[in-house]
This record gives structure tokens, C-alpha cells and sequence, in this order.
């Protein structure tokens, strides 16, 4: 590791170099997964700003849990666990208030509003706004285990078996979540496709 | 719509794998399973075309300007260093530094001194002196400090997945959006 520049370092390395007191090294992690916590946290929140300060939360606590990170799973499955248990614990708060007033908040300010838009595809594959609202509402009156799945699966791309890591449960289980909440969203989407 | 009473699925056997299927999961066996079933089954080729058709849209992910990631970065790195400046645990690993930072002090001071010197003729190349990603050897080998500083920290409660796990109620359940 004597010629590597820090940010070609493995994740594990930048770790133990924060556990030997060099905290500074937290900051190539910071740079690796933020787009990846930030993303996680808008799936959930569908709000911005939020989503910054959920994964944000989520950077602090890793950091200053870094020292109990045993290497028993990798990095990212463990900081992964943390930014989802923020989210679900933020979904607990607030989900219902903020998801009944999605369609709302669509309709009176349409800024607030714009991120969630501005995913669809640019040409002529977009997801109708209705289509996509009752593709929200139907991820969000899931239980929240299956949309976790779900949205680990399809929006973060991550293997199941790290899903299972992250859930802490078997990839059984991860299947049956998923195939319910794809299900779900398949149902409730017929009359649009 | 027509489509819209039908609300055709799957067969029943097959409707979990060809999740899995799409996702591109599963083992070869299921996946040959599910190809060999669809030769001859409409059903389940429509599902999975419905599949390709809508779960990518829902993944779309926005982009966002380069700005808002170099704003992110900062402020989470920003509030990293405010923490580290409060916490107990990283102000306290300088507190035994002291006994090895005598001498490592006294070499840098040295080395300082050698690279005015070369500054001062003009011949230093920053390259040369680049900081290592090593730790100091002194550091590593005292584990029983990161031991006693690990027993000092604040274990916090949490896992929502693991309340999740004990089968508590679902905040969403039952709820059509
Ligand atoms: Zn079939």
C-alpha cells in the first residue's frame, strides 16, 4: 500500500486506517458511496433535502461506529444497514404524513416535486405522472421489509445475497419480498402499460 | 381498458422465478427451468415483458448537477470533522500518541529542517515528499488502547431491521395509495 494514492485503497484498508486513528482516511468513503447512501435515502423520502440529511446521519453514525466495525461482512453491506435502518426509521415518522401528501405536494409545488419527474426516461419511455404516483403510493403502502428488498433489488442494483446481509435474513426470504412487492407494483400499474 | 379486469399474472410456479429471472438471479437450474417454460407459455412471457417494460422506469435515477455532489461532500465531510473534534474517542488517540511522539517528532523536526534546507537551494520536489497511507508501526501495535477506547464507547441501540425482525407491526400495511 506504500505507493497507492488513498483513494485506490480498499475499502477495508481506509477502514482500518480510521481505526487506528486516522479519521481523515473516512473521507475517501464518504466519497465512494455517497451518490449511492444519497440515492438509497431519496427512494425512500422522495425529498431532497431529506435524503441529504439521512445519509449525511448515516456517514456519522459509520464514522462513529468505525472502531465496532469487525470486517465480519464488508464495508458496504454494514453502511448500507445503517443508511437503511435511518430510512426506515424516518419512514416510521413520517412516511404516511409525507406519502398521502405526495400527489399534494406534486400538484401545489411543482419544484419540490421536480426530482421525482425528472426520473423518468428522456425519450417517450417516461413513466406517465400517473403512472408513476400510483407506482410511489403502491411502493409505499408496502410492508416495509418488501420495499426494502425492492428497492435494494431494482433501484441499487445490489445481489441478493448482500440484500439478505443487509437485512439480515435469509436470500429466501429476500426472494419472497421481492417477488411480492414486484408483483404488487406489476398489479397496480396494469391499466397504464 | 379491457386489459384492466384481466390483471393476468404468471403461473403460479413460475411467477417468483421469473422475478428472479429478470433480475438476472437464481440459479442456472431456475433459470433454464423458466426459458423451457416460456417457449410455450404466453402468459408468462407477457409478465415478463411487463417487467422489462416498467421496473427500469421506476430506477431511473436522476442526475444531478456536479455541484450538488461537491456541496454534499463538503458538508458530510464538514460535519465528520466537527464530530471528530467532539468526540471522546478521536481527541483521546492523540492522548497516548504522546509516549512515541517524542521521537517521532524529534525526526520529523529533523526532516522539516532537511526539506528548508533544500527549499531554501531550490531543489525540492514535492513528489518525493508525499505522505504515506502507513500508520506509524507505534500505533498498530497498541491494540489494548483501540481495546480500552472500543470499552468506553457508547453502545447504541437500533436495529429497525431487527425490531422489524420480531415481527412488529407494519407502519405501512394494509394502506392502498
Ligand atoms: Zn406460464
Amino acid at each position: 500500500m506504500d505507493n497507492q494514492k488513498p483513494q485506490e485503497l480498499r475499502d477495508e484498508e481506509l477502514v482500518a486506517l480510521c481505526q487506528q486513528g486516522q479519521g481523515q482516511y473516512f473521507d475517501f468513503l464518504v466519497r465512494k458511496y455517497m451518490e449511492k447512501a444519497f440515492r438509497i435515502a431519496f427512494d425512500f423520502t422522495r425529498d431532497k433535502e431529506e435524503a441529504k440529511d439521512l445519509s449525511q446521519e448515516a456517514f456519522l453514525r459509520a464514522f462513529s461506529r468505525i472502531k465496532q466495525f469487525d470486517g465480519r461482512s464488508s464495508f458496504y453491506t454494514w453502511f448500507y444497514r445503517l443508511v437503511v435502518n435511518l430510512c426506515l426509521d424516518y419512514a416510521r415518522r413520517k412516511g404516511r404524513v409525507r406519502w398521502q401528501s405526495l400527489d399534494t405536494i406534486v400538484e401545489e409545488n411543482p419544484e419540490r416535486a421536480e426530482l421525482a419527474d425528472s426520473r423518468s426516461a428522456p425519450e417517450g419511455q417516461a413513466m406517465a405522472g400517473e403512472a408513476k404516483r400510483r407506482a410511489q403510493s403502491t411502493l409505499k403502502s408496502m410492508p416495509d421489509r418488501q420495499r426494502t428488498a425492492f428497492l435494494l433489488r431494482n433501484h441499487q442494483g445490489l445481489p441478493i445475497a448482500d440484500i439478505a446481509k443487509v437485512m439480515k435474513t435469509t436470500e429466501a426470504t429476500v426472494r419472497v419480498y421481492l417477488h411480492r412487492a414486484v408483483a404488487a407494483l406489476r398489479q397496480s400499474l396494469l391499466e397504464f402499460v | 381498458m379491457e386489459r384492466k379486469q384481466t390483471l393476468e399474472t404468471a403461473c403460479r410456479d413460475f411467477e417468483e422465478d421469473l422475478v428472479l429471472y429478470y433480475y438476472g438471479d437464481g440459479s442456472e437450474r431456475e433459470r433454464s427451468r423458466v426459458e423451457v417454460h416460456m417457449r410455450t407459455c404466453a402468459r408468462c412471457q407477457r409478465f415478463l415483458d411487463d417487467l422489462r417494460r416498467l421496473l427500469p422506469q421506476m430506477a431511473q435515477p436522476e442526475s444531478l448537477p456536479q455541484s450538488f455532489w461537491d456541496g454534499y461532500y463538503r458538508e458530510t465531510v464538514a460535519k465528520i470533522t466537527a464530530q471528530r473534534q467532539r468526540s471522546p474517542w478521536w481527541r483521546n488517540l492523540s492522548t497516548p500518541m504522546r509516549a512515541w511522539a517524542l521521537p517521532v517528532f524529534a525526526t520529523a523536526s529533523v526532516a522539516v529542517l532537511a526539506v528548508g534546507l533544500l527549499i531554501g537551494r531550490g531543489g525540492w520536489n514535492p513528489q518525493a515528499v508525499r505522505p504515506r497511507a502507513n500508520i506509524p508501526q507505534e500505533i498498530l501495535t497498541d491494540a489494548s488502547q483501540l481495546e480500552f477506547f472500543n470499552s468506553m464507547d457508547m453502545i447504541e441501540s437500533l436495529p429497525a431491521l431487527e425490531a422489524l425482525d420480531g415481527g412488529k407491526a407494519e407502519p405501512f400495511a394494509g394502506r392502498n395509495g
